[in-house]
């Protein structure tokens, strides 16, 4: 198969276009970690890799903002944004290899959205590249701006099924001045949300409010049900986490990297394993933390992973976020679509008739 | 003109009374508060999501072009029925559906005004994020399809931020739902797509939104300048200090004495410039970044820091800076107000800037804005019964767009584009990049009914317009 590693966003462009025009199926990717998301992938003639897009085009440290090519990995731009102490927090996993666009394009998300948002929320402009070879622009690198259509929130979470990222402007936060993670651990998990919903009601205004049922809790050696709380500020704002959250136990931040990438090893382990995502009030979160197979949930979101060691303890709740990369037991990855398909097919259609561009990401429903 | 059969079959639907094509109710429903005009041949209040879907079917039926209103307040022409045809006013669609505070959501019809949802939640603690400053009378249909920001979106986000799903009408009639009280549902993030569409691609009937906990302490500062200059380095102090204000607003001299003499806010008269500075959170967060920014403005002299005592004071600000649009009314018969952003770092170049294109034309423009995302709101004031000087007000306010686009901005922070500066899209956009969003509008609405003439240069959008707007100049 063919092997194309464009090195300019230009370059992006004509690769799509020559491979769209030669009628070539399109594998798009960055560093290709996610081949086992939101699948099963379809074949393809040719794949095109961002992999040479690495470039930080523009950093405006004064006015937090970065422009930074789709391929460059998440790690390297916080690498060179924590020389200011300046970050764009996605958290996302395979955190080491991941690049901006895979990250963005999958909607890799992370324990910290609770405060900062996802990707939808932290970019503000994007070049992308379409079939017919146009670089398109949309927003800019101001944090604030209307003009046109904001076309980049449809390209986050797109899995590269309209269009390729190829040049991404983020609004930077600023690294709190401390930080600090804590744990409280409970018998059930009613007493485990009534914690969290003490914690969300209240002032506090931590960056993460994570839940571990106690098979996921056990994986990154903890125990019972817990909820993880990572919270930022001064030295006086970290003793008042302290001692608002009764009898937590104060752990070392290094415990969300095993949170981050809770994910890649569990697939790295099961070869058959599959995780599902499902999506819930912050009320409905209940059985989904009660059910037997390890659970990591975003208890400030309603967002939470299931984990299956392989695909008989699913029962069509959610969507199979990821999966074995052969694409078996997963024919239902997407189980109840409603009438907002129709628009987003016409929507792929528009950029892609021919359905070339990363056929069967999606859930093989788009 | 609207055919003797559609007339009737919009009465079918609304009834008599929710209907209004006099000549006389019309005139009202020609503007917005910018300084374009076009009056539609009839407007139409439908009480729910059905009535929005067959208005739009008769529209479709008699090849009626149609526009959504929600109050009106828009400042870049983007509810003017451009080409007449059928208004569709959500004034009746204004009930808040449902109050979720345990999960964070309210649901309400597009009608809602702005400042209820927060109303409606403060006694328990919540408040909705995005205030725009015409909070008071602004819809949430309208703010979703502008995407509107405000003071506060500094650190809370704008609208598109808070926005969690949408029940729309398409320009077809069909209804579709995109997202809901519950994030991370998937497919295509089709909510963020149409919020800020300006009205062009679908009517908003139904919006689920994002509540927020009241913060612990609040603290209201006004830092006082002798120059316009050290405010706008101040800002880029503050930034590059790394703290984090939720809000930073600045009013400059001829602003500060207008809004001073219409409102008795307290703001100094012979200063040149003031920062209306919020900060929020923690207690013990905010009362060091109370220190930080005394710091900041000190080193950045200003004469003066005074910090709100109590919630009266702190309101009284606030008024100062929300009703500073009917402050400019009492001494300008009309005027224009812009909306370019910068980059923070450039907020001090461009307001000389502006006060050099003031000078070239001979108008006087001043300045009240969201400084802390560089987004600038100069406010052109002219004669409207002088001829020539809205032209000239307009020229100027082109220069200053080409400024902030020149100096790394954009032409528009939170206003839209609407039918006021589609011409100047061009000067931003490449013909590519035009072209998607002419084929995005296109997808969704290929006869070009839905509020037609706007966003895109003329003859770029898919339909031309022959009607010349009429100027209202903005009545106040
Ligand atoms: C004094 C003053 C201060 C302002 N301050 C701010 C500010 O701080 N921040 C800010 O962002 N804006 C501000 N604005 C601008 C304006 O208030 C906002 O753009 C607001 O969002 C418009 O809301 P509206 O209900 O008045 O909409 P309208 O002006 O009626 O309409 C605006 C657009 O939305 C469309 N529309 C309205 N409702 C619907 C619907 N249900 N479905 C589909 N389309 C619809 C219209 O067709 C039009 O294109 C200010 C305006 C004034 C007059």
């Amino acid at each position: 198969m063919e092997i194309l590693h464009p090195d300019t966003p230009a370059g992006l462009a004509e690769a799509l276009a020559a491979a769209g025009a030669a009628r070539q199926r399109i594998r798009l990717g960055g560093a290709f970690t996610k081949n086992r998301m939101g699948g099963p992938v379809g074949p393809a003639d040719a794949v095109v890799s961002t992999d040479r897009l690495t470039r930080v085009l523009q950093y405006e440290p004064k006015d937090l903002t970065i422009s930074v090519e789709a391929g460059l990995r998440v790690a390297e731009l916080n690498r060179v944004l924590a020389e200011n102490r300046q970050m764009v927090p996605l958290d996302p996993p395979f955190g080491a290899q991941a690049t901006v666009g895979g990250v963005l394009a999958a909607n890799c998300t992370g324990p910290r959205r609770r405060l900062y948002g996802t990707g939808r929320d932290l970019v503000i402009g994007m070049k992308f590249a379409t079939l017919r070879g146009e670089l398109i622009q949309t927003g800019g690198m101001v944090v604030k701006n209307v003009a046109g259509l904001d076309m980049g929130k449809l390209l986050v979470g797109s899995f590269g099924t309209l269009a390729a990222m190829a040049v991404v402007n983020f609004k930077l936060i600023p690294m709190p001045p401390e930080t600090g993670t804590f744990a409280q651990r409970f018998e059930t998990a009613v007493d485990l949300l009534e914690a969290r919903d003490r914690l969300v009601r209240g002032v506090l205004q931590p960056a993460a409010v994570d839940l571990l049922n106690p098979a996921a809790a056990r994986r990154v050696g903890l125990d019972g049900f817990v909820l993880l709380v990572q919270a930022g500020g001064n030295r006086a704002v970290m003793a008042r986490y302290a001692s608002e959250l009764t009898r937590a136990e104060a752990l070392d931040d290094g415990i969300w990297e095993r949170v981050r990438e809770f994910t890649p090893e569990f697939l790295g382990e099961h070869a058959s394993g599959m995780v599902e995502r499902r999506w819930s009030t912050l009320e409905g979160m209940r059985a989904v933390m009660e059910l037997k197979e390890p659970v990591v949930a975003r208890g400030g979101n309603g967002v939470a992973w299931v984990y299956h060691a392989n695909g008989e303890t699913y029962r069509g709740a959610g969507v199979m976020e990821w999966g074995p990369e052969d694409g078996t037991g997963r024919a239902a990855g997407w189980p109840e679509p409603g009438a907002e398909l129709d628009v987003m097919r016409r929507i792929k259609n528009m950029f892609d008739p021919a359905g070339l561009l990363n056929a069967g990401r999606l859930y093989g429903r788009i | 003109m609207i055919p003797a059969a559609a007339h009737q079959e919009v009465l079918a639907v609304v009834g008599p009374r929710g209907v209004l094509d006099r000549p006389e109710d019309l005139t009202l429903y020609e503007y917005d508060g910018s300084v374009d005009k076009a009056r539609p041949d009839m407007v139409a209040f439908p009480r729910s999501t059905e009535e929005v879907a067959a208005l739009v079917r008769i529209a479709n039926k008699y090849h009626l072009p149609f526009v959504g209103r929600g109050a009106g307040t828009g400042l870049s022409g983007g509810m003017v029925a451009r080409a007449g045809g059928l208004m569709i006013s959500f004034a009746r669609m204004n009930r808040i559906l449902e109050i979720d505070l345990p999960n964070e959501r309210v649901v309400v019809q597009p009608g809602v005004v702005n400042l209820d949802v927060t109303l409606a939640v403060q006694g328990d603690g919540y408040f909705y994020a995005p205030d725009p400053s015409s909070q008071r009378a602004c819809t949430i249909g309208g703010n979703v399809s502008e995407n509107a920001g405000g003071p506060h979106t500094l650190a809370y986000g704008v609208t598109t931020n808070h926005v969690l799903g949408l029940e729309v009408v398409l320009p077809d009639g069909s209804i579709v739902t995109t997202g809901g009280k519950e994030t991370d549902q998937p497919g295509y993030d089709l909510t963020g797509l149409f919020t800020g569409n300006e009205g062009t691609m679908v009517l908003v009937t139904k919006v689920w939104l994002r509540l927020m906990r009241a913060p612990e302490m609040v603290k209201t500062i006004l830092a006082i300048y002798n120059s316009a200059e050290d405010a706008g380095r101040t800002v880029q102090e503050i930034t590059a200090r790394a703290i984090t204000p939720v809000a930073v607003e600045m009013l400059d001299g001829l602003m500060l004495r207008m809004v001073e003499e219409a409102t008795g806010a307290g703001y100094p008269l012979d200063a040149a410039a003031v920062l209306l500075i919020e900060l929020e959170g923690l207690k013990e967060a905010v009362e060091e970044q109370v220190e930080q920014i005394r710091q900041c403005c000190a080193a950045c002299n200003a004469r003066e820091f005074r910090i709100a005592r109590s919630a009266e004071e702190r309101d009284l600000l606030w008024k100062g800076r929300k009703n500073a649009f009917g402050a400019v009314g009492r001494v300008a018969s009309a005027y224009y107000v812009q909306d370019g952003v910068v980059p923070r770092t450039q907020i001090a170049g461009t307001l000389r800037v502006i006060g050099e294109v003031a000078d070239r034309h001979g108008l006087k423009i001043s300045n009240i804005f969201h400084a802390g995302d560089g987004n600038m709101h100069p406010i052109i004031m002219f004669d409207k019964h002088k001829p020539g000087d809205l032209e000239r007000a307009q020229r100027a306010g082109e220069e200053i767009l080409e400024h902030c686009i020149r100096v790394g901005g954009s032409i528009t922070g939170e206003h839209g584009v609407g039918m006021e500066k589609n011409e100047m899209m061009g000067h931003l956009f490449d013909e590519a990049s035009l072209a998607m969003i002419g084929r995005f509008k296109n997808l969704f609405d290929p006869e070009c009914r839905l509020n037609p003439g706007k966003v895109l240069p003329l003859g770029k959008g898919c339909m031309e317009i022959r009607q010349r707007p009429l100027s209202a100049a903005s009545e106040i």
